[in-house]
């Protein structure tokens, strides 16, 4: 592959320091642990705004959402949709009222909501499970951008992202992480905006971006009403198409990491601005990637590098299979995105695009770091373990806790294990389905239990991962319902992408629990289900 | 019993009727094979347009509660 221009390395390094020198200078406004858990809460509509953008879409999106629709073709540009529109939702059904009652940590809510503390442990542990998987994805991402785009050794840009990450966070916890994530947001809508119109120029407007698209591909643009002429098998069937359009849609509601972001900001009002601001960069992001995904094929195939110098055929799989091969590291779909932009062969273009991949890893692994520190140093230390050094010196635990966790995520990165990378997808219906019914139904529904809280976490967590690592090693994908070979006898009969029944089985389980067991106290539900849905 | 406010089910309506009209008209009147159909309805407006539109609702009309309740 061609060497690596000086204008990218220069776009990358700028990228470097302007998040370093950050990081640095937000140490002088932390001075108390409230600073460096929830940034004191000060956080302003727009900052907040895109650091929950930042957060909350992974390098899964930058890497992976462009090759699913490369992939599975324009159906996917649904669950796309679903995914931005749900962060409006969440606006009055969880942060509005998270924000009123003004917690520390993720645990804090259920908690209360539930008079039972022992549940800070439950939730601190599916918590933490996850985030090592998340941070892990981030900083396998930020290595694959640094490997991928500036051909820096896989290994060496492990280091760099969890160094760099480590940094921030240990300087200015909360407030870095909000100022470098806005920053990153960015970035990376920039970047990805950027190539997106690169891309329609190059195959000469939209016009001819669509010409090219429907002639590389004539299925894609098809959906399942144009079968047996369907895009792919995964998105071939209506009720596929609805499995992956709910799969992600209600994360920013109830996952952790963008939870946590809603109690940062000034007031209420701040906290449904900043959802405003969230969805006007998401949605132009997510637009732009749908841009690229649907032009990565006929990018590669007609004007990438290796295509035209005549190193291998003029076929997207070939292309992405030289990547892999070559640098031996990740699966062939996470080269899409890069590959498409390269077929650019602009230096700026491509600078930008690894400024923008590092921004979106960096800032996902900072937020899970954040929240298993203050999960880790307030619940279970100062709380919980009534440790005299998690009530004395907060700040130094969490910024210890922050670096183990960075750490844990660096050691399993040197070689992460296939299975580690694709169990982010699990984790993250696996929270949605385990811990997003208490959440939801203990704020809009007096009835909900503790044992329902108790019963649905655990059951669904454990259900939700053997029928996932059924469908996967058993069935031969996590989008075949679980139970395909037992009711149809065909494996591939029933697709559920992630097992994404799990989210409305969570809830029934979550229902039938309530109504079999004793009614929560008179008090507690009126201080934390009324007072806090009143008038959000 | 709480229940979020009528705005919330106005703009899940708003989100859910509309991708539920275009998946309609696709499987009908096979929108989806028009030129730039697609881009138009599914990415500008289904994707960024419409829950911007949520979100605008989602704190427009809070506001002008908390307003009129002198808050």
């Amino acid at each position: 592959m061609a060497e690596v221009d000086p204008i990218v390395i220069g776009i990358t390094a700028l990228y470097f320091l302007a998040v370093i020198a950050i990081g640095y200078y937000s140490r002088a406004r932390m001075k108390s642990a409230t600073d460096y858990y929830v940034a004191g809460r000060q956080i302003g509509a727009v900052v907040n705004g895109l650091a929950l953008e930042s957060t909350y879409l992974s390098p899964a999106s930058m890497l992976g959402l462009p090759a699913f629709i490369f992939i599975l073709g324009y159906p996917f540009f649904w669950p796309m949709a679903a995914i931005i529109a749900g962060m409006p939702l969440a606006t009055l059904l969880t942060a509005t009222a998270l924000r009123k009652y003004a917690p520390t940590s993720f645990a804090d809510y259920y908690a209360d909501r539930y008079n039972d503390q022992r549940l800070r442990w439950l939730i601190g542990i599916i918590t933490m499970f996850a985030a090592v998987l998340y941070i892990t994805l981030s900083i396998v991402g930020m290595a694959l951008f640094l490997l991928a785009i500036l051909k820096v050794p896989y290994w060496i840009g492990v280091v760099i992202g969890t160094v760099i990450v480590m940094l921030y966070i240990v300087w200015g916890g909360m407030i870095a992480t909000s100022w470098n994530a806005a920053f990153q947001a960015v970035v990376m809508t920039v970047a990805a905006v950027i190539a997106a119109i690169a891309i329609i120029a190059k195959l000469g407007g939209l016009g001819g971006f669509w010409d090219a698209v429907a002639a590389n591909n004539p299925k894609f643009w098809n959906t399942p009403a144009d079968a047996p002429d369907v895009p792919h098998l995964l998105t071939g069937t209506w009720i596929a198409l609805i499995g992956w359009f709910f799969v992600w849609h209600f994360g920013f509601a109830t996952m952790p990491y963008t939870v946590v972001r809603f109690f940062t900001v000034m007031d209420m009002k701040t906290a449904r601005r900043s959802i405003f601001w969230c969805t006007l960069a998401a949605g132009i992001f997510y637009v732009s990637l749908q841009i690229i995904g649907a032009g990565s094929k006929v990018m590669m195939e007609t004007y990438h590098p290796l295509v035209t110098e005549g190193v291998v055929e003029s076929k997207a799989v070939a292309v992405l299979k030289y990547y892999a091969t070559t640098f031996g590291v990740g699966k062939v779909t996470d080269y899409a995105m890069i590959a498409a932009v390269e077929a650019l062969k602009n230096p700026v273009i491509l600078g930008i695009l690894a400024a923008g991949g590092l921004a979106i890893a960096m800032s996902t692994a900072a937020g899970w770091v954040m929240v298993v520190n203050v999960l880790a140093t307030r619940d279970w230390g100062e709380i919980l373990l009534k440790s005299r050094m998690a009530k004395e010196n907060p700040i130094l635990l969490a910024r210890i806790v922050s670096v183990i966790f960075l750490l844990i995520g660096m050691f399993i990165s040197f070689n992460p294990p296939a299975l580690v990378l694709d169990l982010s997808g699990w984790a993250f219906v696996a929270i949605i389905a385990s811990l997003g019914p208490g959440l939801i139904l203990g704020l809009w529904w007096k009835r909900a239990t503790r044992a329902a809280m108790w019963t649905t976490a655990v059951v669904m967590f454990f259900l939700h991962l053997y029928a996932w690592l059924k469908a996967k090693y058993v069935l031969g994908h996590h989008s075949f319902f679980f139970l395909n070979d037992i009711l149809f006898g065909n494996p591939k009969a029933f697709i559920t992408p992630h097992q994404v029944w799990a989210i409305p089985v969570g809830f029934i389980l979550f229902i039938i629990v309530s109504l079999l067991t004793k009614p929560p106290e008179e008090e507690v539900v009126k201080k934390y289900c009324e007072d806090l849905t009143k008038e959000v | 019993m709480p229940w979020p406010p009528k705005v919330f089910w106005v703009g899940a309506f708003l989100f859910y009727g509309w991708t539920a009209l275009c998946w309609i008209l696709e499987a009908t009147a096979k929108i989806n094979h028009i030129k730039l159909a697609p881009l138009l309805y599914a990415s500008i407006i289904g994707t960024w347009l419409i829950p911007l539109l949520m979100s605008v609702m989602y704190f427009y009309f809070p506001e002008k509660a908390e307003k009129a309740r002198g808050e």
